[in-house]
Parts: C-alpha cells; structure tokens; sequence
C-alpha cells in the first residue's frame, strides 16, 4: 500500500493511470496548439463530439469484460442500424417522442446484444465470428432500409449534442454505479478473471455472460442517440467506424482483453484520448491516413507498457 | 445439531470395470479419502460435488425425502459445497480484492433493500475473518497479497458463508503452513461437532489419520479399504494404498 492511499484508489491509478497520463499530456497539447477549439467555453461542444466514441467504447466495455475472448465487433453497425432506424420513424414514421425513440433506440440495441449473446453463450460461437456475422448482417440491413443520408432529426434530439450530451453519459455512469451495488458487476469480474473458478463458486458463467451482450447492447442504444445527435441525420455508413475505434479505446483505457479487469471509467478516458489525438493531429492537418497509423502506434504502445507494469504483479503470486 | 441428513453414494462405479460401492456420510463426522494421486478418490469427491458423472446415484436423503444429485447446480441447491483443489487455478479471482473474493458465492446476502451494502458485507467478512483467523491486510487488497495459507482461508470462508450441510474438501492444507494447519484441523472439528458433514481428501497419511473418524483408501478408482477406530494406522492405509492385506 503506498503511503495514505486507500488500497483501492491505487488500483485503480495503476489500471486507469497510463490512459489518465495520456489524456492530461494530450489534452494540455490541444490546448497550446488549438487555443480556439479548445477554450473552456467550447469544451461543452467538443464533449458532444466525442461523446458517440465514447459511448462506443462503454457499449464494448462489458462483453471484453467477461472474458474468455468475448468481445462485440458489431457495436459499429449496430449503431448504424438504430441510427437509421430512429430517423426513419422520425421522416416517414413522423414519430418525434423522444418518449417513443429512445425505447426505440434502447430495445433494439438489446435486441442485437441479445442476439450475439445467444450465439456466442448458448450457441457457443466464438465470439469474434459470432459478431463477425451480426456485423456483415447489420451493415447490410442498415444500407438497405436507408441507402442514403437522411435527415433532419428532431429538434430535441440534436439539442442533446454539446453541453447536453453529458445527460445520457451521465444516466449511464448513474445507472453502471447502480449495476454496481447489484451482484451481477461481482459476478462480471469473476468470470471474466476466470470462469471456472466463478463456476465452481456458483456463479451462472452463461447467465452472466449473456447478460453483458445485452448491457452492451444497451449502450449501444445510447450511443447511437448520441451520434444521431452530433450528425443531426442519419448515415448507413458512419457506424461501421465506430467499432475498432472503441476496442482500441478500451484497450487504452486499460480494459484487459483478457477479461475480468477495467471497467467504463477506463473505457471513457481510452475514448476521450482518441478524440483528443484525433484533434491534435487534425489541427496539424495530418492526413486521415497518418491518424490511422498514430491510433495503432498509440494503441500498441500503450498495451505493451500496460503488459510491463503488469509484469511483477503476476510474478508474485506465480 | 443440525436436522437429520444422509449424503449417500450408492452403485457409484469411477470408472468402466471398477466394482461399484456406497458410501453413506452423516452430519458430524469427518471422513479421510486416502489414496495414491490418481486412484480414483479426487473423481469421487467430484462426483460427489456434482461436478463430474459417474454411473450410479448420489443423493442427499432429508427428514425422509430422497433428493438426487446429479449435476452442480443441484449439489448447490442442497448446500452441498466443494472446495476446489488447486486454488491457483479454480479457487482465488487474484484480480479482486480479498472482500470479493469472499462474497462471490453468496452475494445476495448483503443485499439491503435490493442493493448491496458494502457494510453488510464487511460485517459478514469479519466474522469469518476472526473465526478463521485470517491474517489480512485491508479487505481491499487484492488477494495475491495474502499468503497461500491465507487464501486457503479466504477460500474457506466463501464456502462456509453458503453455510453447507455437507463440505467436501480437496486438499485443503496442499501448500499451507503448520501452524494455519492446526488452525484449519480445530475448525474442521467445530464444524463436524455443529453438525456439519465433513469429506476429506489428503494427499498426507498423517493428516487423516490425526482429523477424521473415518478413512477410505482408494485404489484403482474402487475402495480398497474402510478403516476406522483402531485400525486406522498408517501401515494398514499404505498397505490398503498398495493393494495389499495388511
């Protein structure tokens, strides 16, 4: 234990510390380089910017925390296909409620997070291919109920960009904080450090299991009202985007991919250092392709250093 | 002392041409499984637990009910609880902490008005810390930062929070020091003595033979011998180890 520090506060900065280094160092960095974008007063709006990345990175947060190689590629597309769904019902279902969308938005992302639930815990695909396929499905389905840009959204969907969008994000971080007071969180953990030791302590590994693909899925409700939110329209294409991004930012924010470590606090600070890079880099009008080879350098950089500090830990109880 | 129960074992064949027995363990007393590794006697506790099948019927008869176990989940339901032998591997979570690490099994029972109280965990965590005497930093930290004999103990614990009826262990002292040993051997005894069922494995003669009232010796997956009072002498279980008359 070092010095005064709760044993659970160290932890926690030996877990979230690289991403939390990261963030301050970049965030310091758009500040100097970018001091318009990055006055104070518009950081409500860049919040709303980012706000759909990092609600991808939460959406893919719990299935990686269970562990055993779960891990949901079609967060992209699935975001792309509540997306499209929720403007069309606005333009040609002429449905503006957000009492009638966001179930809209929310069941249906269960619906998908149920359904790779099932494949990769009842069914018992790997993960990896079971998502592989709901991915292709979905961008399929997606680019034929809406072949095209569509718009507009509705009013009060696009004023939840900006300041507003730290609404939703913060319902999520409420209601992960009540997850948190149940059992299930518990019982996530245990199975994703290993399953058959949480077996033989009588965790359900299934049920616990499945229930994360539908957490995320959840999320990935939320977060596509986000993005509809900051585009203001609906985009089949857009969506697809969103997935490796947020395993990377996961991956950043110190969520192990083995499982069973991290949490959706890890998952925000991995997002925001994305977004944060992503705007360095653009005010240095780096090319989209150069942005591709520093999220893989950041990405790499940060698993190994991850895997070194973890080094000594697993030593001592090998 | 505790209400009227037989776990019983009965035709159980471990393995194809091994001639089938029973076994029938009462609260109270604490059996030894005895054996050379790999005689049968860890496949019998697992079946036992409901964790691996065999042909044959297992059951927990209650105030003249039969109920059958035949996979984990039942043993569960009966609190039928096993501790596993190779902590490293099916025991300990070395990613949560030592509370955690505790509650995983029973986590309902600090619930308090739906959500759950780290209060009442904490209260529940130290009643079986002082009882195991467990020798623990915070209940914060991670449990890699205890010793292997108390792990063992925070492993106890979570299985003894489910409050068993019977309590099968898988070597609990492999790897644990003297003095945690004597610790574990007076609880084992209280445990028996509040009527519970006690079930044995030890990979060490001297161990069962200080600990149980009873000892099966295990070889080639059928019971070699049954030895207990005076005949429980350590020439007469490596005899029975080996197959041959004592």
């Amino acid at each position: 234990m070092s010095g005064s520090m709760t044993p659970a506060l160290a932890l926690s900065l030996r877990r979230y510390g690289f991403g939390l280094a990261i963030l301050v160092v970049l965030l310091i960095a758009n500040v100097v380089m970018n001091p318009a974008r990055f006055h104070p007063a518009a950081w409500g709006t860049l919040l709303g910017m980012a706000a759909p990345l990092i609600g991808a990175a939460l959406a893919s947060a719990p299935v990686i925390m269970a562990g055993r190689g779960g891990i949901d590629i079609s967060v992209g597309p699935a975001m792309g296909l509540v997306n499209a769904v929720v403007i069309l019902l606005f333009v040609h279902g002429g449905i503006a409620s957000p009492w009638l969308l966001w179930p809209v938005a929310l069941l249906l992302g269960a619906g998908i997070g149920a359904i790779n639930g099932f494949l990769a815990t009842v069914v018992r695909i790997q993960p990896i291919v079971a998502t592989l396929g709901t991915y292709l499905i979905l961008t399929g389905l997606t680019l034929t109920i809406l072949p095209a840009p569509l718009g507009p959204a509705p009013g009060w969907l696009r004023s939840l960009s900006g300041v507003w969008s730290f609404a939703p994000l913060g319902v999520i971080a409420l209601c992960w904080w009540g997850l948190s007071r149940t059992p299930f969180l518990g019982q996530l953990m245990a199975v994703g450090s290993d399953d058959r030791a949480a077996y033989t302590a009588g965790v359900n590994v299934t049920g616990v299991r499945f229930l994360a693909y539908v957490i995320g899925g959840l999320l990935v409700g939320a977060a596509a009202m986000m993005l509809t939110a900051l585009i203001g329209s609906a985009d089949p294409k857009v969506g697809t985007n969103y997935t490796m991004i947020a395993i990377a930012a996961v991956a950043l924010g110190g969520v192990s991919l083995a499982g069973g470590r991290g949490g959706l606090i890890g998952a925000a600070i991995g997002a925001i250092d994305i977004f944060l890079l992503q705007s360095l880099l653009t005010a240095f009008n780096v090319s989209t392709y150069v942005l591709q080879v520093a999220y893989g350098a950041v990405l790499v950089l940060a698993v190994v250093l991850m895997a070194l500090q973890d080094r000594p830990t697993k030593r001592s109880h090998a | 002392m505790a209400e009227a129960l037989t776990f019983n074992a009965a035709d159980l064949v471990l393995r194809e041409g091994a001639a089938p027995f029973r076994q029938v363990f009462t609260p109270g007393e604490i059996v030894g499984l005895a054996g050379l590794d790999g005689h049968g006697q860890d496949r019998f506790l697992r079946v036992m637990a409901g964790l691996d099948q065999a042909p044959g019927r297992v059951s927990l008869e209650m105030s003249g009910k039969s109920h059958p176990i035949a996979g984990f989940r039942d043993a569960e339901r009966q609190r039928i609880v096993y501790v596993p032998r190779d902590r490293r591997s099916t025991g300990i979570f070395p990613d949560l902490s030592i509370l955690d690490n505790f509650a995983i099994a029973t986590p309902e029972a600090d619930r308090r008005f739906g959500l759950i109280s780290r209060k009442a965990r904490l209260a529940r965590y130290m009643h079986w810390k002082e009882r195991l005497k467990i020798v623990a930093p915070s209940p914060d930290a991670p449990i890699t930062a205890l010793s292997g004999g108390n792990q063992q103990k925070v492993l106890l614990a979570r299985a003894l929070a489910r409050n068993p009826r019977v309590l099968l262990l898988n070597d609990p002292t492999r790897g644990v020091d003297v003095a945690t040993r004597h610790v574990l051997y007076d609880l084992f005894r209280e445990l028996a003595a509040e009527g519970m069922a006690l079930v044995i494995l030890s990979s060490e003669i001297e161990e069962v033979l200080l600990l149980c009232n009873r000892l099966i010796v295990f070889r080639d997956h059928q019971v070699s011998a049954e030895l207990s009072g005076e005949a429980m002498q350590s020439e007469a279980v490596i005899a029975a180890m080996f197959g041959r008359a004592a």
